[in-house]
């Protein structure tokens, strides 16, 4: 049976691991390629990686400093950020990432996620849809710059162009471990047959709990919780494991 | 003892690599014929399509290298993903095209209720205990829309269940290969691994 999954997400500004809360006030959380070396220590299911800040400063992802990364980790791994053409995504295929997580690109080029999925295939294509609620009910997708859609609207157009996952961040509970936007998790499941990872909000076991008894979620990802509390991802698939829902434990090795 | 990751333009080589260098096991990764009828152990690993693949395999002299060698009957091989698939007599995507016919069978297109591609930690049921021994958990990672049908049941290694029976590893002598990606599975990823390698031809 296929197994729930927990992804720790890690946020990096170009110079250190942050972590933000609601995309804004970023904190400086740690280095890195210790952080990715004690994750697979804890055999956690898979990780996301991302650059944050690359496309705003209009750098490209240091690749070198990514396959350290990368280098450390022997389960999936998922890497963002800066990607601004077909041969970006190559190049982070070649030193080991599993998937590509694409924003900007996908909102701007409307063919891209097409192209991306025909020439590497949709399992290595993911899409970051970034969702705020609005006064109105609904949840606009969210950047630097207005974007004006409906993020539900965008996570099935990006599901029709080819996108093999959408990781699906709520903008309003980021950082602030005070549960799931289990609303738009059920929105965006309803709209989408691809799998989607739920992140923002996740501050104990819990809250995973509720995430995952509320909505259809199959995986979950979060990294607050994993910074600035004792738990980790084993305790919290522990918590699920408890309650009936299939996941993987492993305890730590090395 | 002389070990190949076959590159023939379409993989996971990087981390394939990596998991060799974890356990210990001295190999170059090569796209040339020549050095694949040499080894002793060839790895063949892959991401896309079968039919694409196989173009690049024949184009490039590698799929006579692979057959040959393994003719001889002292090289293991080991495929990952798609490059089990390619082990197959026949692949369908995304139309019939002919595989490497070490394991005689087909593979088709994943037909379930559930999405698809088949993608995260799945149990195995595991048939062949060869590679499979010393394990703290039979989860393993998969990542698949078509799956591989051995024309003998016999040849299958380790099943998994996807809204039904999925092969999940298959062997046939000297010859094995899994659907999942042992580098990308942890530790138990590693061991499997670890006695694929301390095995004799």
């Amino acid at each position: 049976m296929l197994k729930v999954r927990i992804i720790p997400v890690l946020t990096f500004n170009g110079f250190a691991l942050v972590k933000t809360k609601q995309f804004g006030n970023p904190r400086m959380v740690g280095n890195p390629i210790q952080a990715a070396r004690v994750f697979n220590s804890r055999n956690v299911d898979e990780l996301v990686f991302t650059d944050i800040t690359a496309t705003y400063s209009g750098r490209k992802i240091n690749l070198p400093f990514v396959k350290e990364v990368i280098d450390e980790c022997f389960m999936p791994v998922t890497i963002g950020g800066g990607i601004r053409s077909l041969d970006d995504i190559n190049d982070l295929l070649k030193i080991g990432a599993d998937k590509v997580l694409i924003k900007n690109l996908a909102i701007n080029d409307r063919t891209f996620i097409a192209e991306a999925a025909r020439m590497f295939g949709a399992q290595c294509i993911s899409v970051a849809v970034d969702a705020r609620k609005t006064p109105e009910g609904s949840w606009e997708l969210y950047r630097k710059t207005p974007t004006g859609l409906d993020a539900v609207e965008f996570a099935k157009m990006v599901e029709q162009e080819g996108a093999g996952e959408i990781i699906l961040t709520s903008v309003d509970r980021d950082g602030m471990m005070a549960g799931f936007d289990t609303d738009l998790v059920n929105a965006v499941l309803n709209a989408v047959n691809i799998p989607v990872v739920a992140v923002g909000g996740g501050g104990n076991p819990d809250h995973f709990l509720e995430l995952f008894q509320k909505t259809g979620i199959k995986a979950a990802g979060a990294s607050a919780i994993f910074y600035f509390t004792q738990f980790t991802s084993f305790d919290i698939k522990k918590k699920l494991g408890d309650h009936g829902f299939p996941a993987r434990f492993m305890a730590a090795g090395n | 003892m002389s070990c190949v990751i076959i590159n023939y333009g379409m993989g996971n080589l990087a981390s394939v690599s990596k998991a060799l260098r974890k356990i210990g096991v001295e190999h170059s990764i090569s796209a040339d014929p020549d050095e694949v009828m040499r080894a002793q152990t060839l790895v063949l690993p892959g991401v896309g399509s079968f039919q694409a693949a196989m173009q690049n395999l024949n184009s490039s002299g590698l799929s006579d290298a692979i057959k040959q060698r393994m003719a001889k009957g002292d090289a293991k091989l080991i495929g990952i993903c798609l490059g089990m698939q390619l082990l197959a007599d026949t692949g369908y995507e995304p139309e019939r095209c002919q595989g490497l016919g070490l394991i005689p069978g087909e593979v088709v297109q994943l037909q379930c209720s559930l999405p698809v591609p088949h993608m995260g930690w799945n149990n195995l049921e595991v048939r062949n205990p060869t590679y499979f021994r010393d394990l703290q958990d039979l989860d393993f990672y998969f990542v698949h829309s078509y799956h591989f049908r051995p024309a003998h049941e016999s040849d299958i290694a380790a099943l998994t269940d996807y809204d039904g029976p999925v092969v999940a590893a298959v062997q046939r002598g000297p010859v094995f290969g899994c659907q999942f990606h042992p580098e990308k599975s942890q530790l138990s990823g590693l061991k499997v691994l670890e006695h694929f390698f301390a095995a004799h031809a």
